[in-house]
């Protein structure tokens, strides 16, 4: 392998391991709303959506910088999460209704509204915060005059990975270590069980359903520098974040961050060695595989070495 | 109270006895063009456009003694709704000239509707080669087609660069496509090989690996064909990875609006990009109306406003020489077409295969400090070229 095939292939694991990590954050917020409330909100993307309009406008209005403006995005986002949850989806969780998982067809009627709201208010222009480091990137040969190869590590594609891991160590620890934590996630375990036991599971539900709006959020803001937005911008963040939650395991946030990062290489490597345009064919192929062959996702193959042992 | 209730009355009596003599006074012209959706950039920068050019007919006493009543449909990008809007157009409203649209696409959906039901149409901003090589009797375009659409930026690559290899990019749509296949038949004259042809989603994020393989296959010259963000975030990874090449080429669209240089920043900085049309050039009125639009709306339009801008003085102009408002009389008003305005001559005429195509002569414009300047053909140019380009590494 040549020097310059060296360097093809370690950039393009670089730029799979970078938006990973990106769609490892999109997708996580997905992942616990489904481990606890066992259904999937469709109206994700639009959710991310809303929170780079908050930083737009923040960048246009008040020159903030995107990455600070998650200080805003992210609670804002967690209260409109928590309003969806206590008075549109808890509602349509206590009547009988004929069509099976009407709460899921509920979440697509939000994503439509948010979208079109967003589409009367600011148009469906292309949106973009021009911050002055969105091309700053790092390179090997600055700092070893001879390595063989050039490698690049954008900087704020590497700022928006590193959030996303200290994040997810946040929730994690939040999970494992909290009080609320456990009771969420005993909430996801066993919902009758944690009633028994004295557990507010509706309250649960409704701090759930706001955690993983401000964590799409964030992941809106972290976004934003890299990207440019438009209202309909949604639908495919939905896509891959469901994906992603299919991949990982429902409401496994270990396993989230796997199946983002399975995908992010899995589409760098897609796009240098067979065309971008299949990229997403093998996108789903990756889905289609998991359903077949791993129907609980990452996490089940890691619960079951853990188990075999 | 009761007074206001027959001022009310009387008000909308009024109303609808006066709504339909003006509407028999004025002129009313429906433009189909995207206001939403992903094309929706393009189509705010036409509909401003047409409104300036209808405010200037209208001042100088419209068409045959009617003023201009100009209003919009917004087809969204789509061919479905384009068609509907225009078959809506046609049938009922009996409106005698189409004007408008913009994504190839759509005009190609409405050509074939306006074609079928013999009223003439005028494409305004549509560069798909094969719309005015279907043997259309009615359909007229002023746009440049998109087998051409690079010829001053092919004769700036054969003249200066000469470029051995070459990589092609372009989007998977009918203009991405159609651009990139004009490259590659443009390339072999031209003494340089096709080393890498991909093409791209839309809405992609992450060009790196894509750019990856480009770096690899180590061409002279990368030329794009993309509409807005594609084209910016293109650039902007390339300076991320430093992919130093002898020239960045881009084929319009994207390239040429004001949104590349805003959103890529100093990662634009000496891209050459095919275009149509630019303020510098010294046609009757191109400079009016770039100041006139720059002072309404902040920004030079691209191409795309002047294209507009001059297509209703050339759909004006037909209807005032048509003797009556029938098909027939305004589609031979239009064929007999030769006027010169802002967006250059425009003349309709059957050749290489056309048929009622104005051959615009097209030009290449550089990025230089953060200006889109025209650089080819030298008889246009308002600046020399920048060439050989500084390496990424070199630019502080």
């Amino acid at each position: 392998m040549s020097s310059i095939q060296l360097e093809v292939l370690l950039q393009t694991l670089i730029s799979g391991i970078l938006l990973g990590g990106l769609y490892a954050l999109i997708g996580i917020g997905m992942t616990i709303i489904m481990g606890v409330m066992k259904i999937i909100n469709l109206a994700h993307g639009e959710l991310m959506m809303v929170a780079m309009y908050i930083a737009y406008v923040l960048f246009s209005a008040f020159h903030i910088d995107p990455y600070l403006s998650i200080l805003v995005a992210a609670p804002a986002l967690f209260l409109l999460g928590v309003a969806i949850q206590k008075f549109l989806i808890n509602p349509v969780l206590r009547v009988e209704a004929i069509i099976p998982e009407n709460q899921v067809i509920l979440t697509v009627g939000i994503g439509m509204v948010l979208a079109n709201l967003a589409t009367i208010i600011f148009q469906s222009d292309y949106r973009q915060t021009p911050v002055p480091y969105a091309t700053k990137a790092w390179y090997l040969r600055d700092y070893w005059k001879d390595s063989p190869v050039d490698i690049s590590l954008s900087l704020p594609w590497t700022v928006s990975f590193t959030v996303a891991l200290l994040i997810t160590a946040g929730l994690w620890f939040f999970l494992t270590r909290t009080d609320t934590g456990k009771s969420i996630r005993a909430t996801a375990q066993d919902l009758d069980a944690a009633q028994l036991m004295g557990v507010n599971v509706q309250r649960m539900r409704v701090i759930t359903f706001g955690i993983g709006s401000a964590l799409v959020g964030t992941a809106g803001c972290l976004f934003i520098p890299i990207y440019y937005i438009y209202p309909d911008i949604g639908g495919q963040f939905t896509l891959i974040s469901f994906v992603i939650t299919i991949l990982g395991g429902l409401g496994s946030t270990v396993g989230a961050i796997i199946g983002g990062l399975i995908l992010g290489i899995f589409e760098s490597l897609t796009a240098t060695y067979i065309g971008m345009g299949w990229a997403p064919v093998g996108r789903f192929m990756i889905f289609v595989a998991v359903l077949i062959f791993i129907p609980g996702g990452v996490a089940s193959l890691l619960r079951s070495r853990k188990l075999g042992k | 109270m009761k007074h206001l209730a027959v001022a009310v009355s009387l008000l909308f009596l009024f109303g609808l006895f006066a709504a339909p003599v003006l509407a028999a006074d004025a002129f009313d012209l429906v433009i189909p063009l995207p206001l939403t959706g992903k094309p929706a950039k393009f189509g705010e920068i036409m509909k401003r456009s047409y409104e300036i050019a209808a405010e200037e007919i209208n001042a100088k006493g419209g068409v045959k003694g009617r003023k201009i009543a100009l209003s919009f449909e917004d087809s969204t990008g789509k061919p479905e709704i384009a068609r509907s809007i225009v078959e809506k157009l046609i049938d009922t409203k009996k409106q005698p000239i189409i004007v408008g649209e913009y994504t190839s696409s759509c005009a190609k959906a409405v050509a074939a509707i306006a074609e079928e039901r013999k009223t003439p149409y005028l494409v305004v901003a549509s560069a798909d080669d094969d719309i005015t090589q279907k043997n259309y009797k009615y359909v007229f375009r002023q746009n440049q087609v998109n087998a051409h659409y690079g010829d001053a930026v092919v004769s700036f690559l054969k003249e200066v660069v000469k470029p051995k290899t070459i990589a092609i990019l372009y989007e998977s749509s009918a203009f991405g496509t159609s651009g990139a296949d004009a490259m590659e038949k443009d390339a072999a004259p031209m003494g340089a090989k096709v080393v890498v042809k991909e093409k791209f989603e839309t809405g992609a994020i992450d060009f790196k690996p894509l750019l990856s393989k480009v770096k690899a296959a180590q061409p002279d010259v990368v030329y794009t064909v993309a509409y807005a963000n594609e084209a910016q975030l293109i650039m902007k990874q390339a300076k991320e990875l430093r992919i130093d090449m002898k020239l960045y080429a881009g084929g319009a669209a994207g390239f040429a609006i004001p949104e590349f240089i805003k959103g890529a920043q100093d990662a634009a900085e000496y891209v050459v990009s095919a275009t149509l049309w630019t303020p510098q050039l010294k046609y009757p009125g191109a400079r009016e109306f770039a100041d006139k639009y720059k002072a309404k709306h902040g920004d030079y339009p691209s191409y795309h406003g002047a294209s507009a801008y001059a297509a209703l003085y050339v759909a004006a102009d037909a209807l005032n020489r048509a003797k009556d408002w029938t098909a027939d009389a305004i589609r031979d008003a239009l064929k007999a077409t030769n006027l010169k305005t802002a967006y250059g001559p425009v003349k309709f005429e059957d050749k290489e295969g056309y048929q009622n195509q104005n051959f615009h002569e097209t030009l290449a414009i550089q990025v230089q400090k953060g200006e889109f300047e025209t650089i080819w053909p030298k008889s246009h140019a308002s600046k020399p070229y920048v060439y050989p380009v500084p390496s990424w590494k070199d630019r502080k």
